[in-house]
């Protein structure tokens, strides 16, 4: 695990630091410590990372420009904030988890727990994924999303006006975020499942889910069973 | 129906019933003709006149003349009534009804000789017998000792007896009615004035009424204050100068409500022109009278049209009360026009004030609401969860490690809530006092970022006070927006200059300073509660500047004493 911990108050960073040490043990390749949000964003387009801790208020600062960067990168993100009302906003952005000041070593290791066993987010509800362009971050409204396609790596997001985006996080992590409203429906397909307007079972057992734009996209073999059993 | 047109609905009435009492006559009057000399048959009815002449310039030392009028009775007065014969005429004189003298004023001929007796005004009652329906004669045998150049009958008025004493009385007191009630208003007014000594509007409005009531006195005192011809210029001389006092201010009071570029030199130019008509034509009394009022008015027109047409409040309605007196002005002359035409200004200039009280009573409620937002934005300094949530969280962890250095966090933490106690509802606070709270915030913040601060003072004065948390905020600022120097530590000092000029705080911050840290700062919410501290306290008496500069940044608040 490469992690990066940004956080302007020195006591805490330690402490956050301390405890991710104790808690991530050998697993822990690297780990970072960033006061600024300018250090931080140099860092993160540097290196390559598997988790970042982040405080949203630094030096009088809102975070949310470093956020939007954040979230749009394949890494996960984790907020530990003093503001709670921010929280709600935080997840709408697709983080990992909202981490409220004063914490003590359990809500931070249920919060690491989440990056580490790749526990989906199930309760919250991403609104917007974040993609990052050539100088900018685009916002995508989920509502706009119909499937993702994973590509290695990254990800393709394939819009209901008919466009397509890269995204630069893996279809697990992505999954992770977009499980309350999106099926794995296949290895390398998450579809919304609002958006499948029906199952059909071709010869030779294929399985294949008709969206409501009529496009079709394949059913994992052993993907089946399990959408059967939770959907039918 | 609103107040408002209520309140037009009032005036409109009221002109009605003004310009709608005047009654059909009992009388005719002819041409009043003169002869200077003394002889009794000149009383008689048939004497003949013919040589007699029409006006008389001059009747020196008090000689006797003589002045013959012929008056037709139109209407034989009712069975048991009265008929009367009301004059203003100069001089001391005796009065012929047909022949018969019905009434003496004075003693003609003898003025040098005795003390002045007599009134301007005087009623004599007319014997029944002489009064049926046709022609009479009104013969008058008088001397002019004291204005040799004022013959002739300035006014006359056959009707009842009774109602020539009574209407004028009633009339005078309908006036003294109308008097009062400026009287009243008039001191009200200066009552307020003289508890809020800035509001010079109200000591010109109080001082108006004043006038307007001593005017109407004056003018309207006539028919139970007799006074004698020879003081007849007096009493106008002052009724000229009220109306020079009232023709004055009553723009000027317009000019303060209604404001307008060289405004002075146009008042002083208007003065210039008012005290012209005051002393051009000396004797001239009516004619300065309608003059000035004329120039107050079309004075005031300018400067309320101007008023209107920039939409200050209330413009249009005092534009209209203006518009009015005029009308009445065309209606009905001069006279009625004069008091309700005043007493319309003077409501217009009322209802200005009362807009002015309202205004003020508004910006009171907003100060005060912006007391107690100012008393909240202190107290929520330690509430806020940046602050409150980052130092306990640093506080769990040096009481999990080190609890020793966990304690005197503590007890940073308890001095910094308790000094914000004792400042919470002051509007100023002895500068040591803010002192200590920048210490100990200081205190609290070292053990939160592990940074070394340090804090240093220049000059400080003692006795000194100064709004509280506004140091606390400038420090605030100066530790979120700065980074440590090389040696980790960052430096604040607060030096204090005063001369007889000003007071004036520099607060210097000496760090690395943070990347954003100049965009941001402009109207950041701290330095917003900093201004606003600054204004309740001091008004517009003070100076505050915010600036970066090569050890860090700078912070001064200047105060004008």
């Amino acid at each position: 695990m490469n992690i990066l911990i940004v956080e302007d108050e020195s006591r805490i960073a330690k402490r956050i630091e301390r405890m991710t040490r104790d808690i991530f043990g050998d697993s822990l390749q690297s780990l970072k410590y960033a006061n600024t949000f300018h250090e931080a964003l140099r860092f993160i387009e540097n290196n390559s990372l598997d988790l970042v801790l982040l405080d949203l208020n630094l030096n009088g600062d809102s975070g949310f420009d470093l956020l939007t960067t954040a979230v749009s990168k394949s890494f996960h993100t984790i907020i530990i904030s003093a503001y709670k009302d921010q929280a709600i906003t935080a997840f709408e952005y697709g983080v990992l988890d909202f981490v409220p000041k004063p914490f003590n070593r359990d809500r931070l290791e249920q919060a690491l727990h989440r990056a580490i066993t790749k526990e989906k987010i199930e309760t919250n509800t991403v609104k917007i994924l974040a993609v990052k362009k050539r100088h900018k971050v685009q916002l995508i409204p989920i509502e706009d999303l119909l499937y993702i396609k994973g590509a290695g790596a990254y990800t393709e997001l394939f819009l209901s006006n008919g466009k397509k985006e890269l995204h630069d996080k893996s279809l697990e992590k992505l999954e992770q975020l977009l499980s309350f409203s999106f099926e794995r429906i296949h290895k390398s397909y998450l579809v919304k499942v609002s958006e499948i307007k029906e199952i059909i079972v071709e010869s030779g057992s294929k399985y294949i889910a008709e969206l409501k734009n009529g496009e079709r996209i394949p059913i994992g073999r052993t993907k089946y069973k399990d959408i059967k059993a939770k959907w039918f | 129906m609103n107040l408002r047109s209520l309140y037009n609905f009032f005036l409109i009435c009221l002109i009605f019933s003004v310009t709608s009492c005047s009654q059909k006559p009992v009388f005719k009057e002819y041409k009043t003709l003169f002869q200077i000399g003394d002889q009794q048959e000149w009383a008689t009815k048939n004497w003949n006149d013919k040589n007699w002449k029409e006006r008389i310039k001059l009747v020196p030392d008090g000689q006797i003349f003589w002045s013959r009028t012929k008056v037709d009775i139109l209407k034989t007065p009712d069975p048991l009534k009265l008929y009367g014969l009301r004059l203003e005429v100069y001089g001391e004189y005796e009065v012929y009804w047909d022949g018969v003298l019905i009434g003496k004023n004075g003693n003609p001929g003898q003025e040098a000789m005795l003390p002045p007796e007599g009134k301007l005004w005087a009623t004599f009652s007319i014997p029944t017998h002489l009064t049926e329906e046709g022609e009479h004669l009104l013969a008058i045998r008088s001397s002019l000792y004291y204005f040799p150049d004022h013959t002739g009958i300035w006014s006359l008025d056959v009707d009842y007896y009774d109602d020539l004493l009574t209407d004028r009385l009633i009339e005078t007191s309908y006036m003294h009615i109308f008097a009062g009630a400026f009287l009243i208003i008039s001191f009200y007014f200066l009552f307020l004035f003289l508890n809020n000594k800035n509001e010079y509007p109200t000591l010109i409005f109080s001082v108006c009424c004043f006038l307007v009531f001593a005017l109407v006195l004056t003018v309207f005192s006539k028919d139970y204050l007799p006074i004698h011809y020879s003081l007849h210029v007096i009493r106008l001389q002052i009724i000229s100068s009220l109306l020079l006092g009232i023709s004055f201010l009553i723009p000027f009071y317009f000019s303060m409500q209604f404001p307008y570029s060289r405004r002075g030199l146009l008042l002083i130019l208007y003065a210039g022109v008012l005290i012209f008509i005051f002393l051009v034509k000396h004797h001239a009394f009516d004619f300065k009278a309608v003059s000035m009022v004329l120039s107050m008015w079309c004075f005031s027109f300018g400067v309320v049209s101007y008023g209107a047409y920039k939409n200050v409040r209330g413009a249009r309605l005092v534009l209209v009360t203006l518009l009015l007196s005029m009308v009445i002005f065309l209606a009905s002359g001069f006279v009625i026009s004069l008091y309700t035409g005043l007493g319309l200004i003077l409501l217009g200039m009322l209802y200005l004030l009362s807009l002015n009280i309202k205004a003020q009573r508004l910006a009171y409620e907003n100060s005060l609401v912006q007391s107690t937002r100012l008393r909240l934005e202190l107290l929520k300094k330690n509430i806020q969860p940046h602050f409150l949530m980052n130092t306990l969280t640093s506080l769990i962890d040096w009481i999990e490690e080190t609890p020793k250095k966990g304690v005197l966090f503590i007890e940073a933490l308890a001095r910094e809530f308790d000094l914000f106690n004792q400042i919470e509802n002051k509007t100023l606070i002895p500068i040591a006092q803010e002192i200590a709270l920048c210490r100990t915030h200081l205190e609290i913040m070292e053990y939160r970022k592990e940074i070394n601060y340090s804090w240093q003072e220049e000059g400080i004065d003692i006795e000194q006070k100064i709004p509280p948390g506004i140091l606390h905020t400038l420090l605030e600022n100066g530790i979120t927006h700065s980074l440590p120097l090389e040696d980790n530590s960052i430096k604040f000092k607060l030096i204090f200059e005063s001369n007889s000029n000003y007071k004036c705080y520099t607060f210097l911050t000496f760090a690395t300073r943070g990347r954003q840290a100049t965009t941001n700062r402009e109207d950041g919410t701290g330095l917003k509660y900093v201004k606003a501290r600054l204004t309740e306290s001091y008004h517009e008496q003070w100076d505050f500047t915010s600036e970066p500069v090569n050890h860090g940044w700078k912070n001064t608040i200047k105060i004008y004493s």
